[in-house]
């Protein structure tokens, strides 16, 4: 496993690839420190913050964006080139095969957007109450954004690496997917919310801390449902990626 | 090049590899129709123009793809997601993709590590020696001539000293010399008792090789069996002459009269005009049409074989 694990993690390590995801993961922390600098309290509010910074610009649009880029390479580029025979031509479990390509995204994406969310909600609450919560409680806040980022890392990842495994056009499928799907359809269907990605990222945030995200009140799901929503998204489509490479005919 | 570090295999006559009525399809097309087959312990031939369907059968056997209908068995046991028979099996794709990150010894190390090879240095170094790639081993593999990269295919496909080689175009990019190295070198392994499947589109490559031969085309199993008795019946089809003289009807009436031309028919629409000549003997034709043009004082501007390609020759077999 920890041949294809460190296999699959250089061919993630392209430069241009690096270089998106490092210049996707700054855009919040860059916003968050503008916004920091400019604005003061009264022009401001916590919930902007939230709903603009967190939700739509990293939660809705940079993490499953970088998640996308990252785990449909996973298995794309081997099924693109044809090299993914010289994976399932050895004596090797379908899920020794599987596990490591989805756990190659989750390891280069994982810690830059987790990072990128816990220091834009520090450098962005400073102006805005968030940075208070953090010093003067136990860093909640921070450690709500970090492990709700992560769960949205760990379930975008399953989907990209089976939809890399199962179209050349995993890319198209993945925008479509994410501004259809996960920006249109769950956002304005409030009963297909257990169904996305996005609303379980935003119920564990708020979940894990309702003083810095009480804004999300009205529209999240359920704390357990979005922690077992996660979880069952990414136990089905690991086991979709496994069933896949046993019945598919490897090119 | 270096000897195999395991000893002979036991020689069996008894089949290695079995396609029983095999189909592939894909949606309305058919790359497999109905194919049954043995293979035995040496080297097998499998043979047939472009998109004839030995690379989907290949990986039918390699169980890299599952058949639509029929069953496929390697060393008694069913390919298809059956991991663990790969410990037995050696697979060499036709294309020529390699991990452009890894040089030569990395991407043959990254197969035996999969293979879970302990100690990995004394095979991936066999492999290497075997193929004549000690020298360059330490070079990325972007760097490689075609016919490196194709050799460093074979040796992580020889990495692991499997019993049985399934090789698609081997040959295919090596030169002259890299194709005797090769060739020696599968000799050397069927020698010792390994099964050899080894495709290729081109007559000559199989002819010095194979002891056997699949013959196929347009998806089905035209012919199987001893090499020489294929080859006779290649050398009895009929063949296809085109000719250009100064005098075409004169010609043609000329060749008419011999008796190794079947047929004659003259195109005198055609610019220049021509004439296209049906002959079983080839060789004969050959000795009597410059004989023949000097007594009758007619100049031949051109004579031209028009179905030598492998296309005609496997539809003349299939076609009976």
């Amino acid at each position: 496993m920890a041949t294809v694990l460190r296999l699959t993690l250089s061919q993630l390590g392209g430069r241009w690839r690096l270089a998106l995801i490092l210049l996707l993961a700054a855009l919040p922390i860059g916003l968050a420190a503008l916004v920091s600098a400019t604005l003061s309290e009264a022009e401001s509010s916590n919930e902007e913050f939230v709903n603009t910074l967190l939700d739509t610009l990293l939660i809705a649009g940079i993490l499953p964006i970088v998640m996308m880029v990252l785990a449909t390479a996973s298995f794309g580029n081997e099924v693109e080139d044809k090299t993914l025979s010289y994976l399932v031509l050895r004596p090797l479990r379908r899920s020794l095969i599987a596990l490591p390509k989805l756990l190659a995204p989750i390891i280069v994406g994982g810690p830059v957007l987790v990072v990128s969310g816990v220091v834009a909600t520090l450098l962005g609450g400073s102006s805005l109450g968030v940075v208070i919560v953090v010093l003067h409680g136990d860093g909640q806040a921070a450690l709500a954004v970090g492990t709700a980022v992560l769960a949205g890392v760990v379930a975008y990842a399953a989907v990209f690496t089976w939809a890399g495994l199962m179209t050349t056009r995993a890319l198209a499928f993945g925008l479509m997917y994410v501004f259809i799907w996960e920006g249109l359809i769950t956002t304005f269907l409030g009963g297909v919310r257990y169904l996305s990605i996005r609303a379980y990222t935003l119920a564990i945030l708020h979940g894990m801390d309702k003083t810095s995200f009480g804004s999300l009140e009205d529209r999240v799901i359920e704390f357990p449902a979005a922690v077992g929503g996660a979880i069952i998204v990414t136990v089905v489509f690991f086991l979709l990626t496994v069933r896949r490479l046993r019945r598919m005919d490897v090119p | 090049m270096t000897a195999l570090v395991n000893g002979p295999l036991a020689k069996t006559d008894s089949a290695v590899i079995d396609v029983r009525a095999v189909s592939k399809w894909y949606g309305s097309v058919v790359a497999v129709n109905d194919v049954s087959l043995q293979v035995k312990s040496g080297i097998t031939g499998l043979l047939g123009p472009n998109g004839a369907g030995k690379t989907t059968l290949l990986h039918m056997i390699a169980g890299l793809a599952g058949p639509s209908e029929g069953e496929v068995t390697v060393l008694g046991e069913p390919v298809r997601d059956n991991t663990p028979l790969y410990r037995h099996i050696g697979f060499m794709p036709e294309h020529e993709s390699l991990y452009g990150i890894l040089t030569g010894r990395g991407f043959v190390e990254l197969a035996a590590r999969l293979h879970g090879l302990e100690p990995l240095g004394p095979p991936v170094d066999r492999a290497l020696a075997l193929v004549g790639l000690t020298d360059v081993q330490h070079r990325a593999t972007g760097t490689y001539s075609r016919g490196m990269r194709q050799r460093t295919r074979l040796a992580a496909t020889l990495v692991h000293d499997p019993e049985v080689l399934l090789l698609d175009e081997p040959l295919s990019g090596t030169d002259p010399r890299q194709r005797i190295d090769v060739q020696g070198l599968m000799s050397r392994l069927a020698a010792e008792g390994r099964t050899i499947l080894v495709s290729s589109h081109i007559l000559e490559e199989i002819e010095t090789l194979a002891d056997n031969i699949l013959l196929m085309v347009a998806g089905k199993l035209a012919a199987a069996g001893d090499f020489l008795a294929i080859r006779a019946k290649l050398d009895e089809r009929p063949y296809q002459v085109k000719i250009v003289a100064n005098e075409t009807r004169a010609m043609a009436a000329a060749l008419v009269g011999l008796v190794v031309v079947d047929s004659v028919s003259v195109d005198e629409e055609a610019e220049p005009p021509s004439l296209t000549v049906m002959t079983r003997k080839i060789g004969e034709l050959q000795l009597s049409l410059p004989k023949l043009a000097k007594e009758r004082e007619i100049r031949l501007y051109r004579v031209e074989p028009m179905d030598e390609s492998l296309e005609s020759v496997f539809s003349y077999l299939v076609d009976g």
